[in-house]
């Protein structure tokens, strides 16, 4: 039970993990991340690597429409923007990897100053569908040029660090996973600045924001060069993952998925952006264990597809109806309950 | 300047934004009545051919009666939906309420793979074939007849507006809620009424597109296209859903004979940016006027 | 192995623990020796867009697998089937493939799509155990010094097409050709290296027209392909969809052509959905039909015996790797090495003049990733059947 949270500066306030228990937590779970490759099997650590890499890309997401307020359907074009410039660069240019992924991060940074441009004029919906309409420009873009491979993409090597090819997912989770951490870390800091805080402002009420001093379309367009400077960086580690790189990796579905990431997860939390994104790239894999204990043999895995997006549609609504500040709010109150215990809330 | 060809290319873009028109109409009623940007009505389109195909083709009943049945079917899904997932969102967030329609629209394309699986079908052949020839133009019949039944549909729907209580009372509704129940409005009836209407006329939308190019699980991505027609229409005119469509088919057939058919999709988007950024609201919308 | 010691154990309970050793490790390796199952993993598609490939695909990998099981298996050792559902996504296939690689010791394995075959390329050069076929006809794959450790089972897209020139150039020679495909990579593979091929025969291609995926009218297009007045369209990248609506239109607006399709069109029960339209509609296909009696088939005889209902030319496909798998392994256990993706691929191109059984109509060689062997069909909609225009076709 805490008796209370007694700080003596401004700066100890302000401090991410201000308790004894969240710093012991936050010691033993780096201690399972460390320990997690070595007791994992090759399709689990395919797993954690495809988490980390969608809890970057759900974070990014986050800052732009939990935090800034601005609807973006447009997050897997940023990362196909990210993809390619890493996969152009690293099979025309052979740069160090890390470089690739940075270049990544600047392309997918200047495509979303472009994109953003148009959050002046429109807001609210009508810019969630001029982010469907980079969505597209980018995928006609991706299909018809020569630079990219057009239809049939880029495939490129393992990533070199330090001599070793970066082959197995054993090998690329110690990249992914520091990468995601530092990324996640940022996004966290940032709500404790000044810019963090317009953007806040921006969400709550824009206009009051303006009247207030925060210059609107510098802000706005930093917060979606910001959210799509990190869907580059998750999109050149998705390159470096898969190796392929089409036109038809990066779908709008797969935008709706980072939506609907960041809405169950709990927008405008970072703890949200991570719940919600580990929870809804587990969720299918989950659906086929139980599958599996099913009766019913291959009878019944003709289903699982169809009930899986079933499940994607009816976790979406659930939560919107149920618990519309997502699964960080439920782990808000479980926190509280073990706060307060034994007294009750 | 071949002026025959591009006279018969013209005429077959005109028609085919008729069908546009019809599901941009589906959306507008809904926009109308309950600032609901109704990402599924794709997916709506979608049932009303499926349930057309199950009543026509499964159970052999005669067109009349499986349009109906399709028709009333989803008629009534459109008041499932507009019960149970759009009245508890009230008061909320617009965001809330379209990503609500985003997850109807999963679980819609769900529940079809799981009755029909995701296989291609055609629907019954019930459209007269005699190809439509206007001068040495010649224009697809089904798409013809499609357009035709948009337009009545289309005037229909401003007729009501204007004249039938109902359509006041919609109207009223749209432009202030508070006024609109100060007034003895029933609201919530006029949601429903809405939903339904909407999802009655998706329906028809779905049987004629099912028609002409077959039914599918991925038919909903049809949506997408609609969605660019209100935009440039305007997202509350029935009167742009009209416009908007017809214009929007002109680009796309222009696009597809001229530029070459990976080109439609990018010229209907380049029109949709271009709009935003000219005139957001587009060509017949309501400007929205923000107040602190 | 060395069984020294420096634990303080006296030496008679050491010598225990090791009898004790021996006795347990004996039968296990005895049963490693002789047992092993040889593994062929899946990734298929048995939901989503493609399920009614992928169920007919799973159900022909099964049924071969049961063959040559209850024959006693190659050499003793008997066949295990693995598949996962992957819904047609590459990134559910490459989970799939993670998961049944890393639960089993699999040295053979169907693909679902091409995305797939290039995306696992890389792993599959990297681990060289495993020897990859699937649903894939995409020419890229049928590279032996890109792909070397995959093949395809049946000529790739570019071959179908010259079978359908070369059915086209006998026919009618000096034939304006029009070519309809989808804005995908499935629609795009062949084109280019068609257009050329088609040139070499001497025919002419009137216009190639590339529909936008999921479009609904078409009727524009059918206004350009009517303007180009082509003797004969061959459709590509389509299952079922657009094809319908641009027979039907092109035949009302007066059209002669004659119109074609490639493999994942010509299955009989997809013909047959077109309805009226479809009369008439040609198209190349490398397998037998499951209805087909116009020659000796034992091998048809024994999956009609096996499935009294029709199954479709992806159950064919299916059974017709499963087949392939099989025979690669057992000439690789034949020449005494061990099952790896080199060896099993240097044995499948010792495949020379080998009968399927009636499957494919004549003996078939693989010389390097593909079989270009196929037969021209047309549909009979009164029969309900698909019918052959044409003798087998082999490509060089």
């Amino acid at each position: 039970m805490r008796i209370g949270t007694l700080k003596q500066s401004y700066i100890a306030d302000a401090a991410l993990f201000d308790s004894h228990t969240q710093k012991t937590w936050l010691g033993v779970g780096t201690a399972l991340l460390l320990l997690f490759p070595f007791m994992a099997s090759d399709y689990w650590l395919y797993l954690a690597c495809l988490v980390a890499i969608n809890v970057a890309s759900a974070t990014g997401l986050n800052i732009l429409t939990g935090y800034t307020g601005l609807v973006s359907l447009g997050q897997a074009a940023f990362m196909g923007l990210g993809a390619y410039t890493v996969a152009i660069m690293q099979t025309r240019l052979g740069t160090p990897f890390l470089l690739n992924l940075v270049a990544g991060g600047i392309v997918a940074m200047l495509g979303g100053l472009v994109v953003g441009i148009p959050s002046l004029r429109v807001k609210g919906l009508y810019l969630a569908i001029a982010t469907i309409a980079a969505s597209f420009i980018t995928h006609f873009l991706f299909a018809n040029l020569k630079l990219t491979g057009g239809t049939s993409g880029l495939s490129l090597p393992p990533a070199q660090l330090f001599g070793l090819a970066l082959d197995t997912s054993f090998r690329l989770y110690w990249v992914i996973v520091p990468v995601t951490l530092l990324m996640v870390l940022g996004a966290a800091n940032l709500f404790r600045t000044r810019i963090g805080r317009a953007f806040i402002a921006i969400r709550d009420r824009d206009i009051s924001a303006e009247v207030l001093g925060i210059p609107l379309l510098r802000y706005k367009l930093l917060s979606f060069g910001l959210s799509s400077f990190y869907a580059g960086v998750a999109g050149g580690l998705w390159a470096y993952f898969f190796r392929v790189v089409t036109p038809e990796s990066f779908p709008l579905l797969m935008s709706i998925f980072f939506l609907a990431a960041i809405i169950v997860g709990g927008m405008g939390t970072i703890l949200g952006g991570i719940l919600g994104a580990f929870f809804m790239t587990m969720v299918p894999e989950l659906l086929k264990l139980v599958f599996d204990l099913l009766p019913g043999g291959t009878e019944m895995t003709v289903f699982l597809s169809p009930v899986r997006t079933v499940v994607f549609g009816l976790l979406i609504v659930g939560f919107l109806v149920f618990e519309p500040h997502g699964l960080a709010e439920v782990w808000r109150r479980i926190r509280r309950f073990f706060h307060l215990w034994p007294f009750r809330s | 300047m071949d002026w025959a060809y591009l006279f018969e290319i013209a005429l077959n873009g005109v028609a085919s934004g008729g069908l546009y028109a019809l599901a941009a109409l589906a959306f507008v009623l809904v926009y109308k009545a309950t600032r609901v940007v109704n990402i599924a009505i794709g997916e709506m389109l979608m049932i009303g051919a499926y349930l057309f195909f199950a009543f026509a083709a499964s159970f052999s009943l005669p067109i009349w009666l499986a349009v109906l049945g399709a028709v009333l079917g989803t008629g009534l899904l459109g008041a499932v939906v507009e019960r149970t997932m759009i009245r508890p969102l009230l008061g909320e967030p617009p965001i809330s309420v379209f990503m609500v329609t985003v997850g109807l629209a999963s679980i819609l394309v769900g529940l079809v793979e799981i009755v029909w699986t995701a296989d291609q079908r055609r629907l019954p052949e019930f459209l007269p074939k005699t190809p439509v020839m206007i001068g040495d133009a010649f224009l697809a019949p089904k798409v013809a007849y499609g357009s035709l039944v948009a337009l009545v549909l289309i005037v229909l729907v401003l007729l009501v507006f204007r004249f039938w209580r109902g359509g006041v009372a919609l109207r009223a509704t749209a432009s202030d809620q508070a006024a609109a129940y100060s007034m003895g409005i029933n609201v919530p009836r006029v949601f429903s009424l809405a939903w339904v209407a909407s999802a009655m006329i998706a329906a028809v939308a779905g049987i004629i597109v099912g028609s002409i190019g077959g039914i599918s699980s991925s038919m909903g991505v049809f949506g997408l296209s609609v969605l660019v027609v209100v935009i440039v229409g305007g997202l509350d005119s029935v009167l742009g859903a009209l416009v908007g469509g017809v214009f929007i088919g002109l680009v796309e057939a222009l696009a597809g004979s001229y530029l070459g058919g990976e080109y439609k999709l990018l010229a209907t988007f380049v029109v949709l940016v271009g709009v935003l950024m000219i005139r957001p609201y587009g060509l017949f919308g309501t400007h929205e006027i923000e107040r602190l | 192995m060395n069984a020294q010691t420096k634990s303080p154990l006296s030496v008679r309970r050491r010598s225990l623990v090791l009898a004790a050793g021996a006795a347990l490790a004996a039968p296990l390796s005895v049963h490693a020796q002789a047992g092993e199952d040889i593994v062929i993993g899946g990734s298929i598609p048995m939901t989503g867009v493609f399920a009614f490939a992928g169920i007919g695909i799973n159900a022909g990998i099964a049924d071969y697998v049961k063959i040559v099981n209850d024959a006693g298996g190659i050499k003793g050792r008997k066949l295990r089937y693995v598949p996962e559902d992957t819904g047609y996504k590459v990134d559910a296939s490459v989970a799939a493939f993670k998961k049944i690689t890393s639960q089993n010791k699999v040295n053979l394995y169907y693909g679902d799509s091409t995305g797939f075959s290039k995306t696992i390329n890389p792993e599959l050069d990297r681990s060289g155990q495993i020897l990859m076929a699937g649903a894939s006809f995409a020419t890229e794959l049928n590279d032996p010094a890109k792909y070397p450790n995959q093949f395809l089972v049946g000529p790739d897209y570019t071959e179908m097409f010259g079978i359908l020139l070369k059915h086209i150039a006998k026919e009618k020679p000096g034939a304006k050709v029009a070519f309809v495909y989808s804005d995908s990579e499935f629609g795009r593979d062949p084109i280019e290296a068609s257009e050329a091929a088609a040139k070499k025969l001497g025919l002419s291609v009137a216009v190639k027209l590339m529909t936008p995926p999921g479009s609904v009218d078409v009727s524009t297009e059918v206004i350009k392909l009517r303007r180009a007045n082509p003797d004969y369209t061959i459709f590509h990248g389509y299952v079922l969809a657009p094809i319908p609506e641009f027979v039907q239109q092109g035949k009302q607006m007066g059209m002669t052509s004659k119109w074609m399709g490639t493999f994942w069109t010509m299955d009989s029960s997809t013909v047959m959905k077109m309805g009226e339209a479809g009369d008439g509609f040609m198209g190349v296909m490398p397998y037998r039909y499951y209805y087909d009696t116009s020659a000796k088939s034992p091998m048809l005889d024994k999956i009609r015996q096996m499935r009294p209902e029709y199954q479709s030319t992806a159950y064919t496909q299916g059974f017709l790797t499963a087949m392939l798998f099989t025979e690669a392994a057992k000439r690789t256990l034949d020449a005494g090495k061990p099952l790896d993706g080199k060896n099993l691929k240097a044995a499948l191109n010792t495949i020379k003049d080998f009968d399927t059984g009636g499957l494919i109509g004549v003996p078939i060689t693989i010389k390097g990733n593909s079989i270009p062997v196929g037969r021209v069909y047309t549909a009979d909609m009164k029969a309900q059947k698909m019918v052959p225009s044409s003798d087998w076709i082999k490509l060089d």
